[in-house]
């Protein structure tokens, strides 16, 4: 059997090690494990070792649970592992690593957006479309 | 640096120097005011471990055997190197590397455990309205058993990892330190730690919690009087109120008569003490008819 390993193991040329978000579940049900993988592998394929894992869709209170390994995961970015960018947001809310740029930008255009939409409703009635953007 | 220049400056050691305080420039980071505070406190009640005299005792225990300070830690290999030098350069040369292997045995600080962290960390209100639902985040850590550490007597490398993992008043790293003391302390181990950083806070450690003995019997066997009598010292100072304390101070003690009345009425392995005291008083005798 010794071998055959080495004809299953997949050898790569370049690529780095992520951590990423694995996608899991079933239709309509998505699940994301937090993973560390090299960047080459499928999004569901082979990893490293799981780190955590997200359930984006809200639970019976009302929450999302994430669930992240600090030690491990720490111990990657030491060995000088890339993050994801959704995988960076993540973080960046948790509080591990300071908040991604983009999180703040979509609050703020999500913000601009709902003031443009209850300035233009109310409108219809009083003046016209308000100000531009 | 308000809060560091008071830790700092209250204590105010000679051997912490600058090195000291850019290593320790957590504090200058964190700017926390509370921790002035704490400090002050311990001072007034009784010594801690900052003090000037704790230090130095603490240092004269640490011991500097330079050949274990300087011992190659684990690199590429590369062939030693030869150098020849006159006797004034050897002089100089080990001059400095005593000088060197100072800062290196300078001791991380012992801190209370922190309490833990339950006020919000950051309040962002321009993200108020993006998220309809919480977020619940879960630490999922779990640690390596210690057995195999302490099996292979690796209790050093734990410490100096520990060090650069964690901060000083963190719940693991305290936890962490005093396991490690304590199995030390069970198999009579001292001598692991002996000429490193950690002896102090070791020591530290085992005297607030008067579990000494093994500690001043390893030392007798050793043959190291004097850092017998520091201990005892230290001891004094940190538990006034002990029978052996007052009856120093009556007496002005010195030396082994000092350790003589520590062992009749503090020590609970008072037999053995006596035993190696016995022996070591033998050698010695021997030693100087001879």
């Amino acid at each position: 059997m010794v071998q055959l390993g080495s004809h299953l193991l997949k050898g790569y040329r370049g690529g780095h090690v992520v951590i990423r978000f694995a996608l899991g579940g079933c239709t309509n049900r998505p699940f994301f494990r937090i993973v560390a993988a090299h960047s080459r592998r499928a999004r569901d394929g082979k990893y490293l070792e799981q780190l955590g894992c997200l359930d984006p869709l809200p639970n019976a209170h009302g929450e999302r649970v994430a669930g992240l390994n600090l030690e491990r995961l720490r111990h990657w970015l030491g060995c000088g592992a890339q993050l994801s960018r959704p995988a960076e947001k993540l973080l960046g809310l948790a509080g591990f690593l300071p908040l991604h740029p983009m999180t703040v930008t979509g609050a703020e255009r999500l913000r601009r957006r709902r003031a443009q939409e209850a300035a233009l409703a109310p409108a219809d009635g009083s003046s016209g479309p308000g100000d531009a953007p | 640096m308000a809060a560091l220049g008071a830790w700092g400056s209250a204590a105010a050691p000679a051997r912490l120097s600058r090195v000291a305080r850019a290593l320790w420039g957590w504090r200058a980071r964190r700017g926390l005011g509370q921790d002035a505070g704490a400090a002050d406190e311990g001072k007034a009640a009784k010594p801690s471990f900052e003090d000037e005299t704790v230090q130095n005792l603490l240092y004269k225990m640490t011991g500097l055997n330079l050949q274990k300070v300087f011992r190659p830690v684990k690199k590429e290999l590369k062939p030693p190197k030869y150098k020849l030098m006159t006797e004034a350069q050897l002089e100089e040369a080990t001059r400095k590397a005593i000088e060197e292997a100072k800062e290196k045995l300078i001791m991380p600080p012992v801190l209370k455990e922190r309490e833990p962290i339950d006020d919000v960390l950051a309040e962002d209100k321009f993200l108020e309205g993006t998220e309809t639902t919480k977020y619940v985040f879960t630490d999922l850590t779990y640690s390596v058993p210690h057995r195999t550490v302490f099996q292979q007597d690796r209790h050093e490398d734990i410490l100096n990892m520990c060090i650069a993992q964690f901060e000083p008043d963190s719940p693991d790293y305290i936890r962490v330190h005093h396991r490690t003391y304590d199995d030390i302390e069970k198999h009579a181990k001292y001598d692991l730690l002996r000429s490193t950083r950690h002896f102090g806070g070791m020591v530290w450690y085992l005297v607030n919690r008067k579990k000494t003995d093994g500690l001043l019997i390893d030392m007798i066997q050793r043959d190291l009087l004097d850092d017998a009598t520091s201990l005892i010292t230290l001891y004094h100072m940190l538990h006034p109120e002990c029978q052996s304390a007052k009856a120093a101070n009556e007496g002005k003690l010195q030396g082994v008569d000092l350790i003589k009345v520590f062992v009749k009425t503090e020590s609970q392995k008072e037999g053995y003490i006596q035993l190696a005291l016995q022996a070591y008083e033998e050698a010695m005798a021997t030693s100087t008819a001879s």
